[in-house]
């Protein structure tokens, strides 16, 4: 019963910070989660997931209001059928499963965009991905001590900044749209932007 | 190693998934050239990941967990394995789809002596996307933009009065910077520009030439 006294460090060690060990390999609940689905095409985990995250993705398809209920449903459905389909690509030594998660609804959002738009396109929003994600053992450690940063600061930005970030990224809005939405000149919501980037520790020398 | 950059703002807004397509791709190409860019986008994606988690969740009913479970065994569209095709030779995957082949197949419009325009199909009806041939030591007579132009050299490299710029570097110019580049001497230059209004010659040379410059978007 060795290895289970271990997993019981484990956890606790990913509950302070997501991460454990040398080898990097993310610990956290959905991560784990997403890892059993892929290996074993475990229903009742899929079952876990979808409950977790499909209340996030369906608050992600209704923020900025943009789609209505029922694209928001075809949206959660949609994306949790593709974490499922994808989910033997997922690594976890390179991304938590919240990230992949996020980044797959919102290609998803963006081509339901785009379809919606009736734009005649022979792009899907996955074809935009670099064709290689980087894979030094580097990058990959400064991308987890991202993550954690920013859930530690991300309290301490002024509600402007958090503002909008959240119009951007979860309402999906250019910085113009949220200039004119929220009154204030470009380079006001420009410089919010940057600023938070700042504070948040994730602006890279270039 | 690109030496030119989109702006972390510009970034951010290609990593939130709201850039005009074509924009989008040109930056998306430019991360094929360029690990800093990519690890800056790894992070601005992180902070995405921390706002989602952060949503207030909305809930969701049963019946639509029972009606992706019952989905479960469909085959997934073929499009997920294309997407994982790697790249044949040195040009971005996402530009060799829009090519369907090499420079050479494409068709290309004669502009000047030393420029030559090809028109690619994005299917962003606001937003030419061409690629720009111009002749070793050529030169694209002085012009300006009604509207914001992005660049990104793909093969060769040009010079202007702001800077030379090689291989993977990025250039984005708002309306009405006036600029004349060269080509550099060494070899013939292949560049990506998407526009949103035609470029405007500005010498008298050249002019006369402007009406004929539509935008070819689409």
């Amino acid at each position: 019963m060795k290895n289970a006294g271990a997993t019981v460090e484990e956890k606790i060690d990913s509950a302070s910070n997501g991460w454990q060990g040398p080898t990097g390999r993310r610990t956290d609940e959905w991560s784990e989660c997403l890892t059993q689905i892929a290996a074993t095409g475990d229903r009742a985990a899929f079952t876990r997931f979808f409950r977790h995250f499909a209340p996030l993705i369906k608050a992600f398809a209704l923020s900025g209001s943009s789609l209505s209920a029922a694209h928001a449903d075809e949206l959660v459905q949609e994306v949790m059928l593709k974490a499922w389909q994808k989910a033997s690509a997922f690594n976890p030594e390179k991304a938590a499963a919240s990230t992949w998660v996020y980044t797959i609804a919102r290609n998803c959002r963006t081509d339901m965009f785009r379809r919606l738009q009736k734009f005649d396109t022979p792009l899907a929003a996955d074809d935009f991905m670099p064709d290689q994600e980087p894979s030094e053992p580097f990058a990959m450690l400064q991308s987890r001590r991202s993550r954690d940063t920013i859930h530690e600061l991300m309290g301490t930005l002024p509600p402007d900044q958090t503002q909008i970030l959240a119009k951007v990224y979860m309402e999906g809005k250019s910085h113009a749209e949220a200039a004119a939405e929220l009154d204030l000149p470009l380079g006001t919501v420009k410089s919010r932007v940057r600023l938070a980037i700042q504070k948040l520790q994730i602006q890279i020398d270039r | 190693m690109a030496k030119f950059h989109p702006s972390v703002d510009l970034l951010t807004e290609y990593v939130a998934g709201i850039l005009p397509l074509a924009q989008s791709a040109c930056i998306s190409a430019h991360l094929n050239y360029c690990p800093q860019c990519q690890q800056q986008s790894a992070r601005l994606q992180d902070l995405g990941a921390v706002l989602f988690e952060s949503l207030t969740p909305v809930p969701v009913g049963d019946a639509l967990l029972n009606t992706v479970l019952a989905r479960l065994d469909e085959e997934p569209p073929l499009s997920y394995r294309r997407a994982q095709d790697p790249a044949v030779g040195r040009l971005p995957a996402l530009l060799q789809r829009l090519m369907k082949g090499d420079f050479s197949e494409l068709s290309w419009n004669k502009i000047t002596s030393s420029l030559s325009i090809s028109y690619l199909k994005t299917g962003d009806t606001a937003y030419e996307f061409a690629l720009y041939h111009i002749k070793a030591g050529g030169r694209i007579p002085e012009h300006t933009h009604r509207g914001s132009e992005m660049t990104l050299v793909l093969q060769g490299g040009f010079s202007d009065a702001a800077g030379s710029y090689h291989e993977g570097d990025f250039l984005f110019r708002e309306a009405s910077d006036t600029h004349a580049p060269t080509a550099l001497q060494s070899e013939d230059c292949i560049c990506l520009a998407v526009l949103d209004a035609p470029l405007r010659f500005t010498g008298w040379k050249y002019r006369w030439m402007n009406p004929f410059l539509q935008l070819r978007a689409g």
